[in-house]
């Protein structure tokens, strides 16, 4: 899970979202007026309304969730005009290769969706605590070698790619959006290995960022770079937000990179399709169970990121 | 054809920049494999259509807080069934009966824009702006009604969502019917015929099933127009679409002193670019992308 990756991404992890998005979430000046109400009918619209079936299975209704939460966040640029500089990239491909201890890792592939935006996050943590990592010892799990459960294949090429050509205008990954949409429990990842994932492939897309920037040398960033993540299976939320601040990965001393981790948000209790009806009495009607703004005003924190 | 909402002023050079990056990123910047055979549409003008409405819409909606309200639907499903003349059953044991000819229509936009609000009436309800052709043979021998198979009525979502009424809806023409093959089998003319039909039955499905859900029926017709857009492309070439729905009353008995008829405005399809090179555009077609905005930029007059 997250240990495995922590380790294999150099990585100290801290509890919760940083303070400068913490702060994002709680300032009423970023809200859309009357944004409960249009999370709700969001969410009623995803769960409920958007079939001619009773009930909409998870791979139909976990994207529909998504593109209308970020269809509420886009509609925040009428505030903030430098929204617009944002492009989502479906089917992206991104390929990024490093070595940990004399391990040859890689990372690649078509995985989720993609935000770029123009300009690239401010880091988040101050230099005193890169410099603080320097002391934090990364968990072995010894006698578990740290690659298990991972892919051993034959490498020819070691490729590094953002996914993109060179020239393109919204050049710095912003926000990776991951979406548990499987139908069957056993093909949707757990949460544990989502947030895992989350942080690889965040990993993967700073250092093909970074090796573009800064070049393939194995050094540490002066200006780290910072990439979001967020994992879904259309109700729990997983949100992250990751700091590149080393590339040099072989030795497990010196500066670490840092994560921040808010796992488990539920957004809403239970979507009730259809009445519950008890001996003939209606016991609990149709529609959203326990619904938690916190959840999409952290989504929409993560989504203003870097221009508020 | 009909323009709507007039803006006091529109940054160009924004607009363009926002059309052009969404263009360039789907089909030059972004490494892709190589598209499926036959898929082309889900390659580059699928994608590229999907970010520039959203683009634009997010855009926009400071200048109309209609689409500040709406809800974007991707590949929403939309349904409609009614009755319209009458045939004699042929075979069977209610041979020699007449029923009423069953049509349904079952359509799958790639975008469309529901919001909660109607968009004006552009003529008045009771105008006559022409003859409509009547065609005797049975629909089943026209592709569109050939499979009918559930009878269903369908906006996008059902009838509890707010965002009832609907806006805009966007189609891509599929590979089948490309320019390309229309060309090569030399039949030009058929080209803008495609676009017009898509263009026609779509929105009367929408437009109807929207009535529908208010409450009226082919028995008791519509008080006030139903309106509703549409933008039909393949990528490159775009045609616009508008339709007001005045009747419902097609059954019939219903259609026998009616003398409401339902109009479609549209246009023909022009390019918004010529080819795209080296990571720019060029040609790029200031009035295609002019009329794109201005439709999403329709609203009621009170907003």
């Amino acid at each position: 899970g997250v240990r495995q990756a922590q380790w294999l991404t150099k990585t100290k992890l801290v509890e919760g979202l940083p303070p400068a998005v913490l702060s994002i979430v709680d300032d009423p000046a970023h809200q859309l007026e009357d944004h409960e109400e249009r999370v709700k009918h969001a969410v009623s619209h995803a769960r409920l309304w958007d079939t001619t079936e009773v009930a909409p299975r998870r791979e139909h209704y976990c994207p529909v969730l998504f593109e209308d939460l970020i269809h509420l966040c886009r509609l925040m640029s009428m505030k903030y005009p430098a929204l617009t500089k944002r492009m989502l990239a479906r089917n992206y491909k991104i390929s990024a290769t490093w070595e940990r201890e004399s391990i040859l890792l890689q990372v690649r592939g078509l995985n989720g969706m993609l935000m770029n935006s123009v300009a690239p996050i401010p880091p988040v943590a101050s230099k005193e605590e890169i410099l603080a990592t320097e002391e934090h010892v990364l968990e072995t799990f010894y006698p578990i070698s740290p690659t298990i459960d991972l892919q051993e294949v034959h490498v020819y090429k070691e490729l590094n790619d953002t996914g993109f050509r060179d020239g393109y205008p919204y050049s710095h990954p912003h926000t990776l959006f991951f979406l548990e949409s499987a139908n069957i429990r056993p093909n949707r990842f757990r949460p544990e290995q989502l947030r895992a994932k989350m942080l690889m492939f965040a990993f993967g897309n700073a250092l093909a960022k970074a090796k573009v920037l800064y070049g393939n040398d194995p050094k540490v960033l002066e200006q780290p770079i910072v990439v979001q993540s967020v994992g879904t299976d259309g109700q729990l939320f997983q949100f992250m937000v990751f700091q590149l601040n080393t590339t040099d990965l072989v030795s497990s001393d010196g500066v670490k990179n840092l994560v921040w981790i808010d796992s488990d948000q539920n957004l809403y209790e239970k979507a009730q399709c259809i009445p519950e009806v008890k001996k003939r009495v209606v016991t609990k009607p149709a529609g959203i169970y326990g619904f938690q703004p916190d959840t999409f005003k952290k989504f929409l924190a993560l989504y203003l990121h870097g221009t508020v | 054809e009909v323009a709507a909402g007039a803006a006091p002023y529109l940054d160009m050079r924004e607009l363009r920049s926002i059309a052009c990056d969404a263009l360039l990123q789907e089909s030059f910047y972004q490494h892709k494999k190589r598209p499926f055979l036959y898929r082309d549409q889900d390659h580059t003008p699928g994608p590229f259509l999907t970010q520039l409405v959203s683009t634009l819409a997010a855009f926009l909606c400071g200048r109309n807080p209609l689409l500040a309200a709406s809800s974007l639907d991707l590949k929403p499903e939309v349904n409609y069934y009614w009755h319209h003349g009458e045939e004699v059953v042929a075979h069977g044991h209610r041979k020699g009966r007449v029923d009423p000819v069953r049509f349904q229509i079952d359509d799958n936009p790639h975008l469309q824009i529901r919001v909660p609000k109607q968009l004006p009436q552009i003529v008045p309800l009771e105008s006559d702006l022409g003859d409509v052709p009547v065609i005797d043979h049975k629909p089943s021998k026209l592709p569109l009604f050939k499979k009918q198979y559930e009878n269903k009525v369908f906006i996008g979502s059902k009838v509890a969502d707010p965002c009832c009424y609907g806006h805009t809806q966007f189609h891509l023409i599929p590979d089948k019917l490309k320019r390309e093959r229309f060309l090569r089998a030399n039949l030009e003319d058929q080209i803008e015929v495609l676009y017009r039909a898509n263009g026609i039955a779509s929105l009367f499905a929408w437009t109807a099933a929207q009535a529908m859900y208010q409450g009226f029926w082919s028995e008791a017709d519509v008080t006030h127009p139903f309106v509703s857009q549409a933008v039909v492309t393949d990528g490159k070439y775009f045609a616009f679409f508008c339709y007001q729905l005045n009747t419902l009353a097609l059954t019939a008995e219903t259609i026998k002193n009616n003398p409401r008829k339902n109009i479609c405005w549209g246009t023909d399809s022009k390019p918004l670019y010529d080819v795209v090179e080296d990571g720019s555009v060029k040609g790029f077609n200031d009035e295609v992308l002019l009329q794109l905005v201005r439709f999403l930029l329709n609203r009621p007059k009170e907003l």
